[in-house]
């Protein structure tokens, strides 16, 4: 009686909590996306959806981070396009290799986080999101018109692109003939982002978030530098949509200020971890395998309507944040649960089925 | 011995001046009752030492250091706690989970903050409720569930907002209890109350703020035989 109370508590908190829908669920998972690349050799197109979808995931997931500390960020983009501009300037006209120009692109990117993070410390809600979108926005409208920035070409609104070495077979210098390692490197860095995610929502730093997105007065109240803990998050997801953006820059080789730097590639990350549950480990992984792919179909049976993406994207975010603000994360995971303890107790559960 | 001093403090906001060169000491270990009417500048004066409004004007001192202008998060630091009017429980977390992040100001690391965590819930009775989330608490599990986020902190001072406000008689006897058992531990407590019966039985000391100002100061029996506090708040019944 009493080990059924305990077990009942536990799938209580389980429930509660931000806990993987378990090892099972995960496993299968990883070992499929191992497996596709390998099933799909001869079919580069989709290797190239999943290498995308792995790359607005793990955009998501890092944008989440902020999410999580309880604060809206609409500019990520701006991080996006610095580390990938940045990664592409120092290879294409300095030499650099990008496999080290990338950590260059990553500090700017912490950097131009610091910038606007520190003054907007003190906003809340709408406001510091409203802040970020006006920095993402003046740091387009900059490079738009910017030709030369001392010796550096940044091209104005024109394409920027990277010399390929050796027709595009340089493993050396982050260039590869086929999609596959493209394909290995974005899994590790979203399989890396949401276990990091994972990790720092258990930790300390998690039950702060918790807190602080709460109610951040009572926060303070308990000893938490609000201001000082959501700047350290903001710091830490600006870096690593930094290193998002190097991949970008690496993987499409052609960078202009709408493809890295545009708000509507800012409301795209904010969709997909709004959609998938912004203040959630896994909601914004989720978010990127459900609309990265409608997001590629939509471009390519719709793509010759004018502005229709965006429209849709505005409108999903609408109704997501009007009637299911908490995305689709609880629902995925309960149904992954549902599945795993399916397959976990089929005995149990055939016991059951007669009385249906 | 003084543990807080409140020197000279003014607070105005706007053209309403909130706190008029108030002075207020708290003793170390005692249990001061706060009374007054709404807008005496109760809750003001609460908000000025925890750090969450700047006075314009005076000092507050706790434990010989001047800690006037804090953060808040520096003046929880220093060992102040306090609890809200209107409760602020993390709704998202477990009853556990809340007292877990008041444990970590003075924890090294996750295991000894839920350490403290649990010692505070069992001293305040809430044990049973751990796994709860906070948003499925009752109003007066919400307040005890304040109280022990606060004292999870170390806090040497606990500010109390109405502690009382919502509860029944029962529940009321029930949280003069807990809160004796708190001041045995050498907590010192500052109680805004509205309820003069609690007021008496709980607080051996006694302030009647008004419009910002002292009224009346001393045990609950001198406060409620005085004129001025009987025109300014008690009423004619206390009078008798």
């Amino acid at each position: 009686m009493k080990q059924g109370a305990g077990m009942e508590a536990s799938a209580e908190r389980l429930k509660r909590r931000q806990i993987p829908p378990g090892c099972i669920a995960l496993a299968v998972l990883l070992i499929v996306l191992m497996i596709i690349p390998f099933v799909l050799k001869e079919r580069p197109y989709y290797v190239h959806i999943f290498i995308t979808i792995f790359l607005w995931s793990y955009l998501a997931t890092a944008w989440g981070l902020v999410g999580q500390s309880g604060q809206l960020s609409f500019g990520h983009a701006a991080f996006m396009g610095v580390a990938a501009y940045t990664t592409g300037v120092l290879f294409g006209q300095f030499g650099i290799n990008p496999w080290l120009g990338m950590w260059v692109g990553v500090i700017l990117a912490t950097i131009g986080g610091l910038i606007i993070g520190y003054p907007s410390l003190r906003l809340r809600g709408v406001y510091f999101a409203l802040a970020t979108f006006a920095f993402a926005f003046i740091l387009q409208m900059f490079v738009r018109n910017t030709l030369y920035l001392g010796p550096v070409y940044i091209g104005a609104g024109a394409f920027l692109s990277i010399p390929q070495v050796s027709g595009g077979n340089a493993p050396g210098v982050f260039q590869f003939a086929s999609k596959t390692p493209y394909y290995f490197i974005a899994l590790v860095m979203l399989a890396g982002v949401v276990s990091l995610s994972y990790l720092l929502n258990r930790s300390r730093l998690g039950y702060y978030w918790r807190a602080m997105r709460s109610d951040p007065d009572a926060a303070e109240s308990l000893g938490i530098n609000v201001g000082k803990y959501r700047l350290i998050t903001f710091l830490v997801s600006c870096a690593l949509t930094g290193l998002g953006g190097a991949f970008f820059m690496q993987y499409f080789r052609f960078i202009n200020p709408v493809r890295a730097l545009d708000v509507t590639q800012s409301i795209r990350i904010a969709l997909i971890g709004i959609v998938g549950g912004w203040q959630s480990v896994f909601g914004p992984m989720i978010g990127g395998f459900i609309i990265t792919p409608i997001a590629e179909l939509l471009r390519l049976h719709l793509g010759r309507v004018p502005a229709l993406s965006p429209i849709i994207y505005g409108m999903v975010l609408m109704v997501f944040i009007l009637y299911m603000p908490r995305g689709l994360n609880g629902p995925v995971l309960r149904g992954v649960r549902w599945i795993e303890a399916k397959l976990r107790r089929p005995a149990e559960s055939g016991k059951h089925k007669p009385r249906r | 011995m003084a543990i807080l001093e409140v020197r000279k403090v003014t607070k105005r906001f706007g053209g309403l001046v909130a706190l008029r060169d108030l002075d207020v000491r708290v003793d170390e270990g005692e249990i001061l009752g706060l009374i007054g009417p709404n807008g005496a500048g109760k809750t003001t004066l609460f908000n000025i030492v925890v750090g969450y409004y700047k006075p314009d004007g005076g000092q507050v001192v706790f434990q010989d250091h001047d800690i006037t202008g804090l953060k808040p998060y520096d003046v929880c630091l220093r060992g102040i706690g306090r609890t809200f009017q209107t409760t602020k429980p993390f709704l998202d977390s477990s009853v556990l989970e809340n007292v877990v992040i008041g444990g970590f100001i003075r924890a090294h690391g996750t295991a000894e903050a839920r350490r403290i965590a649990l010692d505070t819930l069992d001293m305040l009775e809430l044990s049973e409720r751990a796994e709860s989330l906070a948003s499925e608490l009752t109003v007066p599990d919400r307040k005890r569930l304040e109280m022990a986020r606060a004292l999870a902190t170390g806090a040497q001072l606990l500010l109390l907002d109405e502690p009382m406000a919502g509860l029944t008689p029962s529940e009321k006897a029930h949280t003069v209890d807990l809160l004796r058992k708190v001041s045995g531990d050498g907590i010192t407590l500052v109680i805004v109350e509205h309820d003069m019966k609690v007021v008496m039985t709980l607080c051996p000391r006694v302030i009647l703020m008004d419009r910002g100002q002292k009224l009346v100061e001393g045990t609950p029996q001198e406060v409620s035989s005085d004129p001025r506090a009987i025109t300014a708040y008690l009423g004619e019944e206390y009078g008798a």
